[in-house]
């Protein structure tokens, strides 16, 4: 197998990827990325070595992957953007062969002297080539994309995703069900391409049916909304932050008419979003929990969303709440969640120690978060387990002080976090933006907090840490 | 605070498990018994409901707590007691007629019947009683609650009593069938706590927190240390009901009991 082969056999003619002005068929597309693979093969490029893309959400990023993917090599999509200190960290845990440097990144090109590995200016690809070698068959594990993690946590990584973790994970966003991905499908990609959710659920996946990829490099919520009125899109998909800006635009409604369905990934929505997209636009968003190192798929909410709720476990996954040693959380109470299934990652590059850590020799992963299920087998999130702070031997979980916070009305953010106190182990600061008298703030906190959940300090900031993507960068607080 | 025989009303449940007459007429002679035997504190006593359903959930350090907590209510309760007692000729028909619950702690249907019956004692109006931590606390501390009192108190829109006592373990250490007389016993009663103070009642979330605020507040009546791990994990004591364990290999680092994860590896 090879995940490189998803768009072999649709139409010539067939439109694939929409960018402005420019679309580019399946057979336009699959000539770019044989011509892709003429070039890795005479830089010498085969199966298990190593290609960075460092591009945006744009046509060329799909060629030089697919193409990539087609020597047999591994895949790591990079930002187009990143500051140098950070792309020089990225770029030595990972040690690329060659680096095929997208329009979005071309900024790299002067910063050449720094970076080791052979850079390939994506723009001076011809999309063509006479002659190509045929796409590399693959084993089921060999690993086809090095995903770097976030790093919200703190330790970015490289998960390692195999072809068969990604194929199963676009099946299973694609099976045959009115509510599955299909050929006639037009997809807004705003997520960037490097995330899992943008790459393997929005991108690869339609490809993979031969629909349709509307692409948007920077989001811009009245562009967005031009393009689904312009394309007649019927896959949304975005993170938290773009579904509240959805959702607070009033003249949105036809925008959204073609619709059908609506995901949301990469953390937490709030529920109140859930609820003004339905009351607003009619729009019922579903919310689906997964990681990159699950490819991401773990739940669905599919055909059956809750407000607050990322679903119920795809199928072929099995999933659990645990206690931190193995055995099952009580009914109803919350736990670890741990996972088992084919998209569950090869494990982090070049850390044995990291992976040993989480994902153990019977396959089961143990993600970090901490979740509760329903009686009828939903999950809902509760919070990372690292961020939990433990007062007098009470856990804590930041996110339930930060929604009480965020209750009040002159908070504007707020982000919890641990601190070391000598009497009782840890105690709760809080962050918060916003114009806000903290005494009465306290107050509020008081009224509605058992009490060694309140915090002991307010610090009044601008701005708090918190990823595009959502996810409150708690460690910039610590 | 009162150390004398608090005034007592007899509410009649033919329905409910129990033999009215052993309860009425036994519990009678079993609060003057043990008020005339030691010297009991009770503390708070207003904050039990007069009439209406409540759950009271006190801290569990010796059998004892069994007859100290009851014959400190102005009310009739009724409790789960582990199903065991049931095989033992010297409790199986006096603890049911006294209107305990008994509880399979295999688990699965026949624990659920426990809580069922539960289910039909608060929404007849009347006191239950569970101890959160599920067992007996073998080293003295608070540990964490199992959640079925959390449930409990959302499926019959009940709140929770937060009880905390002092000095039953000294009256009747683990393993001694003879409670000392004479000694000092304290029992607190806590403020009514409701789930719907501590988030959505409907959101699972919700469960946990509000389970771990009446340890907090427990904690604040018995002047325990809280632990955040179970009671009992190594006694053969749990009375909640467990439900089965298949078993989740842990990575390395991260089990806190060395004793569970060999088991579980």
């Amino acid at each position: 197998m090879n995940i490189a082969s998803i768009i072999e056999n649709h139409a010539d003619d067939r439109v694939a990827i929409i960018d402005g002005e420019e679309r580019v068929t399946y057979g336009e597309l699959r000539a770019w990325a044989a011509s892709i693979r003429q070039l890795l093969t005479e830089r010498g490029i085969g199966p298990d070595d190593r290609v960075a893309v460092p591009a945006g959400n744009e046509p060329a990023f799909v060629a030089a992957t697919l193409g990539a993917l087609g020597v047999g090599a591994r895949v790591i999509p990079m930002k187009p953007t990143n500051p140098l200190p950070e792309l020089d960290r990225k770029l030595a845990s990972i040690r690329p062969q060659l680096i095929l440097v997208g329009e979005d990144a071309a900024w790299m090109h002067e910063h050449a002297d720094g970076i080791t590995a052979p850079m390939v200016d994506l723009r001076t690809v011809p999309r063509t080539a006479e002659t190509s070698p045929d796409i590399v068959e693959r084993d089921a594990g060999d690993i086809a994309i090095m995903m770097l993690t976030s790093g919200v946590s703190g330790d970015a990584k490289v998960a390692m995703l195999s072809h068969a973790n990604l194929a199963w994970a676009q099946a299973a966003v694609c099976e045959d069900s009115p509510d599955g991905l299909g050929p006639d499908d037009v997809a807004l990609a705003v997520l960037p391409f490097s995330h899992i959710f943008g790459l393997n659920v929005i991108l690869l996946a339609l490809l993979r049916q031969g629909g349709r990829v509307v692409l948007q490099r920077r989001f811009d919520v009245a562009d967005s909304l031009d393009l689904c009125r312009r394309h007649g899109i019927t896959v949304l998909g975005g993170a938290p932050p773009m579904w509240r800006q959805w959702s607070i635009v009033d003249s949105a409604t036809d925008a959204f008419s073609t619709v059908r369905i609506a995901a949301s990934g990469a953390a937490a929505l709030p529920v109140s979003v859930f609820e003004d997209m339905q009351e607003r636009h009619g729009i019922t968003i579903e919310e689906g929990y997964g990681l990159t190192e699950t490819s991401p798929i773990v739940t669905s909410s599919r055909g059956d969303a809750k407000a607050g709720s990322v679903g119920r476990a795809a199928d072929g996954i099995e999933m659990l709440l645990v206690e931190d040693d193995g055995l099952p959380v009580d009914v109803g109470d919350a736990g670890e969640i741990v996972v088992r299934g084919p998209g569950i990652f090869e494990g982090y590059f070049d850390d044995t120690e990291a992976t040993e850590a989480v994902l153990t020799p019977d396959g089961w992963f143990w993600t970090g978060d901490v979740g509760v299920l329903d009686e009828d087998g939903r999950l809902y999130i509760v919070d990372r387990i690292k961020d939990i702070i433990i007062v007098s031997g009470f856990n804590v979980y930041p996110a339930e002080v930060e929604n009480v916070l965020l209750e009040h009305p002159d908070v504007r953010g707020a982000v919890v976090v641990g601190t070391i106190h000598l009497d009782t182990g840890e105690a709760v600061v809080a962050h918060v933006s916003g114009d806000v008298d903290t005494d009465e703030l306290d107050r509020h906190a008081r009224a509605n907090l058992s009490r060694y959940k309140c915090p002991t300090a307010y610090h009044l900031v601008d701005e708090l840490p918190v990823a595009p993507t959502g996810k409150k960068i708690r460690r910039e607080l610590r | 605070m009162t150390s004398t025989l608090p005034d007592f009303t007899f509410e009649t449940a033919p329905d409910l498990p129990g033999s009215e007459r052993v309860s009425r007429y036994g519990l009678s002679a079993v609060r003057r018994l043990v008020h005339k035997l030691w010297d009991l504190t009770i503390e708070g006593q207003e904050n039990v409901p007069s009439e209406g359903p409540a759950i009271l959930c006190p801290n569990h350090l010796s059998f004892c707590d069994s007859v100290f907590v009851p014959v400190s209510l102005r009310r009739r309760v009724w409790a789960i007691g582990k199903g065991e007692y049931m095989d033992d000729w010297k409790t199986k028909h006096l603890f049911p007629a006294f209107g305990m619950i008994p509880v399979d702690r295999s688990g699965g249907e026949a624990a659920q019947a426990a809580l069922d019956t539960a289910a039909r004692v608060l929404d007849g109006g009347h006191l239950f009683m569970i101890y959160p931590e599920g067992t007996r606390s073998r080293s003295g501390n608070l540990h964490k609650a199992r959640t079925g009192a959390a449930r409990l108190s959302v499926r019959c829109d009940a709140p929770i009593i937060p009880v905390g006592h002092e000095g039953t373990l000294d009256v009747q250490p683990p393993d001694q069938f003879v409670m000392k007389p004479g000694l000092p016993v304290t029992v607190r009663f806590g403020e009514p706590m409701h789930i719907r103070d501590f988030g959505d009642p409907d959101d699972p979330r919700t469960i946990r927190p509000f389970a771990d605020a009446v340890m907090f507040e427990i904690a604040q009546l018995s002047g325990q240390k809280y632990v955040h791990t179970y009671a009992g994990a190594e006694d053969e004591e749990t009375v909640e009901p467990k439900v089965a364990t298949p078993v989740v290999s842990v990575p390395p680092g991260r089990a806190r009991s060395p004793k569970l994860t060999a088991a579980a590896s």
